[in-house]
């Protein structure tokens, strides 16, 4: 199936050459990474730009900076580059567990964390890992730098806080002070390759403070703020738990669509709330599920 | 939108020629280079029919521009056997593990791509490997199995 | 029984004894595929793979936006001024009707559409992209009419007339269309007296099951490449399952342009998988079409995924309504199953899987009391037709589910209650002919014993229970009675061996069946035996493949072409050497003689050349054979009110099947621990690649009832036309365990008593599942797909 719309292609060598590109189109230019969306939209005719402008030669955004509480992911880095990469398992286990549930290893070989985020799709897998983890998105324009935790970034279903012009040149992760424990459920409709219906990060830190975050049940993907309060100071019981599972009604709002109706949604959130709160408290302990196993 | 110059190494053998700059790869290697085995099958990355080596990596040249293929060393089945069968061909031959055989070269290539990385895969990865490539005949076992000998070190050489 | 063996027996080719000893030498043998190279190195070709120059011209369609609309008006003004257009074609351009059992359609929609995604028109360019700037750039006008998209309510006193038209369709003598409403075609079988029947039973259940549409989801699409020479014949490349049946409704329907049979020639690479879903003729007839509009210029339509899913043939939904009777002792006194197929938009194939069903309905039981009625009603939704299990596969759901329920009503234990009922060798058919010999009863007991039945399987995890179910199934050819297959077998002179026929490779190994066959009987090693796919000018006819009926059809005429040039080669050494022909057999490519131990003769040194004689002179030439079969004894004719008299079906393939099912009692996921299936093949030609259909079509089957359905709007537009959201399964969804069993009672007119597997083993899925659901949660779910979300919310509400 050929793109049949027709567009300029540049791929500059640096990134204020990048910056002032896309500037040049008044936001009529795409920026093109891995492209598993941007390719999909362009033969679909949902995306006309008048230019691509690929910013794979821009080579400071292909690494991962590791500070000593953060890592600073390029907009470069491909879901496989983080799956491979062992500081990534084993310094921030739940981006590495939900990046194993996006699409398939082909498309993971390209698709990139930073361009996953800008679809801003309501059932993003990274988002909810990236949330527990309170990333900060880093982006560059025509006014220059700027830095807006990941959760502003969000505005609404296939909407961000992007400004026309402006590229997301990475996305900084705070590595948890503490000893922590945490995984990614995701309900899809098989084993293979699916978009969440109900994606869930949990992390459970040393201090007994929890930081719960989901996606697909919700115009985007937030923090679930009323669960992790009452949860927070407390060691998780099911007598908790299940005070927390009666918060899920007010703190989520899922749809029915042709993945699944809004009462499934809303039912497995709760089964799925159940098991990951007790999957990352136990790997806190050092026990609990197998990294990267599925949990439903 | 005037036409681009690329160049990439084909199977190990340099090629030039000129795309636009919409022109998707799978399209050019196609129609333009005259490599068959890529196949289109959903031409939006869900079935794994394209699978392609680029620059070493499994990708879906349905989602890649030819125009990012320039200076790329792209590899297809036709390439990876060139010096004769490789062990898993031969073992997917042995077991009759395809039947209609369009999903194949999409199915090889991930499969090659899953024992560079985990020569001993264990079952789990070989099927998270060739879990992106739709095969709608076989029910995956034939296929699972041939890759599984291979990774055993059971496979005759 | 004997006595119907036999008169099948009588009806075919003889009985042979291959070899000096007796035994098969590679019949029965799990050999390699004589594709299997070719598929593995990337050198298969498949449509898509073939090169037609650089005068090829690329067609995009324009598609009805709405289900049911009288067109207007058609400007195609703007698109003519796209650069790179050549012409823009529409339904005024071929005002001709087409259609392989009736004929309800136009090329493209002539004066309204009927579905969402029909073809209206189309823009033929010099670029692909061009072609998609072109379409987009037509303007149609479209006057909307009401729509109906239930079968049900088509059928209620106002619903809108989708064909207005029907009464005088063009049809086979077995259909039954009703002008001024929407059925066009109702297949009753009666037998027997059911209303007595429902009397004497001492319980009686009845319910409503429902299935949705589903997609073949073959991994290539359809596509077409038509050339209209200047030397007027016309060329058809496609990517087909029925070259043959193509060339004739490609004829039929552009006869008007000068066009007969001879001047048609069609090619059909590798198969990328058919399932059906390439059987007949559906988007093709555009490619032949459009090619009689731009002369000297091969022209190419090729689908998208999407199209893919709107506009080739959909599996039929169907709502089935089952009343059974049975006495305590689990005897079935009566049985009423009424069908209410979704047929979509046009019926020309699909009324063909209705009429099917309706004859067979009963599924393999015994029924003295019958009346099924199985009723093909148009719908807006797209056209309707085969799908591995041609209405078996839908209807099994329904009555396997109720025969469950039905030994539950009377206490006795399902499994039990199917081996008291099997239809046995010799028994009366729903249309009155006898069933076929067959392994139906030692297929039960095998996966009975397979899944140890009887013995409740449990979970270590509190949150899952385990179920288990056995279910039965059967499934006839559906042809008409005359469908035939034909073989040429070529010697070359090196003593290998090319066969052509045009019965299609769609996966399923059929090349490497009839290599096999021809190997048995010529003792040429299969590696030696060439095998390629059709082309109409050159291979001989074969009806279509379709049915799980060419490893008997085309099997039998390969077998009879081998015979002929065994008996060519016997006959030329008698003549040229003076062997008594009787005396003679062949092995390891040569000819040997009983009564004298040291004679060979190489097939490499007279099957082109012949044989010198003492005279130095040469006796005979290339050996070529040839075979062709029909089933004679077939029928389509019978009683339009009761369906009997006929013998419209040639023989059933039966079989069990059994499954272990875990299910999570709060996600409601499913796990498949366990399945057996054992079919009945009457004689493995190759093991190996009967499994392969077991455990393929397991897995095909088991996903439309795990995950699949085609999703449409209140408007009829599909919701879901892409793998993202109709979701076949992947290497993570396979059961943990197969068990795929070989049952071999011989099919008497069979090659070497094969009888066809390749649908059969997807039919028996559904209902496994909703069996063993309810045997795991005690809840009853009667609507497929049985999802995930489906089981969980069913147990959370209790």
């Amino acid at each position: 199936m050929p793109i049949a719309h027709e567009f300029d292609y540049h791929k500059p060598k640096t990134l204020p050459e990048a910056v002032k590109l896309l500037a040049e189109y008044r936001g009529k230019a795409k920026p093109l990474a891995g492209g598993t969306d941007l390719i999909v939209w362009l033969k679909g005719g949902l995306e006309k730009p008048e230019a691509v402008v690929d910013i794979k030669a821009l080579r400071e955004l292909g690494r991962i900076v590791w500070k000593k509480d953060e890592a600073l992911i390029g907009a470069l880095i491909t879901f496989s580059e983080l799956i491979d990469n062992a500081d990534v398992r084993k310094k921030l286990p739940v981006l590495w567990e939900a990046s194993r549930t996006v699409a398939s290893v082909g498309v993971r070989n390209r698709a990139t964390l930073a361009g996953n985020i800008c679809s801003a799709v309501p059932s993003l897998d990274s988002a909810p890992a990236l949330l527990v983890y309170d990333a900060v998105v880093h982006l560059q324009g025509p006014r220059g730098k700027r830095q807006m935790p990941l959760k502003d970034f969000f505005m609404g279903p296939k909407k961000t806080a992007l400004a026309p012009g402006e590229l997301v040149t990475g996305v900084a992760v705070r590595i948890p002070k503490k000893k922590s424990g945490g995984c990614y459920a995701k309900l899809g409709r098989y084993a293979g390759e699916d978009l969440a219906q109900v994606g869930l990060a949990v992390l459970a830190l040393a201090d007994n403070t929890y930081r719960v975050a989901h996606c697909a049940v919700g115009p985007v993907a937030r923090r679930a703020e009323k669960i992790e309060g009452l949860l927070n100071g407390k060691r998780l019981s099911d007598i908790l738990l299940e005070e927390a599972v009666r918060l899920v009604d007010k703190e989520i709002s899922p749809i029915s669509d042709i993945r699944s109706s809004k009462e499934y949604r809303l039912h497995m959130t709760k089964v799925m709330l159940r098991r990951a709160l007790w999957a990352a408290v136990n790997r806190l302990a050092g026990s609990g599920p197998v990294a990267g196993s599925s949990l439903i | 939108m005037k036409n681009i110059s690329i160049q990439l190494k084909l199977n190990g053998v340099r090629r030039t020629l000129e795309v636009e700059p919409s022109d998707v790869l799978l399209d050019v290697l196609r129609d333009k280079l005259g490599v068959k085995s890529p196949k289109v099958g959903c031409d939006r990355g869900d079935c794994g029919s394209c699978t392609v080596f680029m620059n070493g990596k499994t990708v879906r040249s349905c989602l890649v521009l030819a125009v990012e293929a320039d200076g790329a060393d792209v590899v297809t089945l036709e390439g990876i056997s060139k010096n004769g069968p490789t062990r898993l061909q031969k073992e997917f031959v042995k077991r009759n593990s395809f039947q209609c055989g369009f999903c194949a070269p999409g199915v090889i290539l991930s499969a090659e791509e899953a024992l560079k990385k985990h020569p001993r895969a264990s079952d789990e990865e070989i099927k998270e490997h060739i879990a992106g490539n739709l095969c709608r005949c076989t029910g995956y076992k034939p296929i699972l199995d041939a890759i599984k000998t291979v990774a055993s070190g059971k496979a005759s050489k | 029984m004997q006595k119907l063996s036999q008169k099948l027996e009588e009806l075919t080719v003889p009985p042979i004894s291959v070899g000096p000893a007796g035994g098969h030498r590679v019949v029965g043998k799990s050999v390699e595929r004589i594709d299997g190279w070719e598929k593995v190195s990337g050198a298969a070709k498949f449509l898509e793979d073939l090169d037609f120059g650089p005068n090829l011209l690329y067609a995009a369609l324009v598609e009805s936006p709405v289900a049911h609309a009288k067109i207007k008006k058609i400007d195609v003004r703007d698109a003519l001024k796209v650069p790179g257009v050549v012409k823009v074609v529409t339904g005024k351009d071929f005002p001709y009707k087409f259609g392989l059992y009736m004929k309800d359609r136009y090329v493209f929609a002539y004066d309204r559409v009927r579905f969402v995604g029909e073809q209206v028109a189309a823009v033929i360019a010099w670029s692909p992209k061009a072609a998609l700037r072109g379409a987009a750039k037509v303007k149609v006008d479209y006057e909307e009419l009401p729509i109906v998209l239930d079968p049900v309510r088509a059928i209620e006193k106002n619903a809108t007339l989708i064909h207005p038209d029907l009464g005088n369709y063009p049809h086979v003598p077995w259909f039954f269309p009703k002008a001024d409403t929407n059925i066009a075609h109702w297949r009753k079988t009666r037998k027997g007296d059911w209303e007595k029947g429902f009397r004497e039973a001492d319980a009686v259940l009845e319910d409503t099951y429902f299935v949705p549409r589903y997609a073949h989801c073959a991994i290539e699409v359809h596509a077409a490449v038509g050339l209209y020479d200047m030397s007027g014949r016309l060329t058809v490349w496609t990517a087909s399952q029925s070259p043959f049946t193509q060339r004739n409704v490609f004829a039929e329907a552009l006869a008007p342009l000068g066009i007969s049979h001879k001047d048609v020639r069609v090619i059909t690479p590798y198969v990328g998988g058919g399932f059906g879903g390439k059987a007949g003729v559906s988007m093709e007839i555009i490619g032949a079409a459009l090619a009689m509009t731009v002369k000297g210029h091969p022209v190419k339509v090729l689908w998208n995924r999407a199209q893919e899913f709107c506009n080739t043939y959909q599996r039929q939904g169907v709502v089935a309504k089952i009343k059974m009777g049975v006495k305590k002792n689990g005897k079935i006194t009566a049985l009423e199953h009424s069908l209410y197929w979704d047929a979509g938009a046009y019926v020309e194939y699909g009324a063909n899987v209705v009429n099917a069903a309706g004859l067979s309905a009963t599924n393999p039981y015994r029924v003295d009391n019958v009346k099924i009625d199985s009723i093909c009603i148009y719908t807006n939704l797209p056209p309707g037709g085969p799908y591995r299990g041609f209405g078996y596969s839908e209807f099994s759901f329904g009555i396997e589910s109720h025969v469950t329920r039905m030994a539950q009503k009377i206490g006795l234990d399902p499994v039990e209650f199917r081996r008291r009922n099997h239809i046995k060798e010799g028994d009366t058919l729903p249309y009155g002919a006898h069933m076929n010999p067959n392994g139906l009863r030692e297929s039960i007991d095998k996966v009975a014993a397979e899944i140890m039945w009887g013995s409740k399987a449990k979970s270590d995890d509190p949150k899952k229970a385990v179920g288990k179910s056995l279910v039965l199934f059967w499934k006839s050819p559906a042809m008409p009675p005359n469908a035939a297959s034909s073989a040429f077998l070529k010697f070359n002179e090196d003593g290998s061996i090319n066969i052509l026929i045009s019965g299609m490779e769609i996966g399923q190994g059929l090349l490497t069946a009839m290599a096999q066959i021809a190997s048995e009987i010529l003792s040429v090693p299969v590696a030696k035996i060439r095998v390629e796919t059709p082309d109409t000018d050159r291979n001989p006819y074969e009806w279509q493949t379709v049915g799980s009926h060419v490893t008997w059809g085309c099997g039998n005429a390969v077998k009879k072409a081998a015979l002929d040039a065994r008996d060519q080669i016997f006959e030329l050494v008698q003549r040229a050497l003076h062997l008594e022909k009787d005396t003679l057999y062949l092995e390891d490519e040569r000819v040997k003689c009983r009564t004298k131990p040291d004679f060979e003769l190489s097939f490499a040194s007279f099957v082109i050349a012949g044989i010198q004689t003492e005279d130095h002179t040469f006796k005979g030439g290339p050996i070529m054979g040839r075979g062709v079969f029909m089933p004679e004894f077939a029928s389509a004719i019978g009683d339009p009110e009761t369906g009997q008299g006929g013998h419209p079906n040639v023989h059933y393939t039966t079989g069990a099947a059994g499954l272990i099912l875990e299910v999570d009692k709060e996600t409601g996921k499913m796990k498949i621990r366990k399945v057996a299936l054992a079919v009945d093949v009457g004689k493995a030609i190759n093991p190996d690649l009967i499994r392969g259909q077991v455990v393929g079509g397991l897995l095909q089957g088991f996903a439309t009832v795990l995950y699949e359905d085609m999703r449409y709007s209140e408007k009829g537009k599909l919701l879901n036309p892409n793998f993202s959201d109709y979701k076949i399964p992947t290497s993570l969804d396979v059961p943990e365990e197969i068990v795929p069993i070989i049952v071999e009672v011989p099919q008497p007119d069979g090659p070497f008593g094969a009888r066809g597997v390749g649908e059969h083993t997807m039919i028996p899925t559904a209902s496994l599942v909703a069996n063993a659901v309810e045997d795991a949660l005690g809840v009853r779910i009667k609507s497929m797909p049985i999802t995930a979300e489906k089981v969980a919310l069913t147990v959370s509400k209790g």
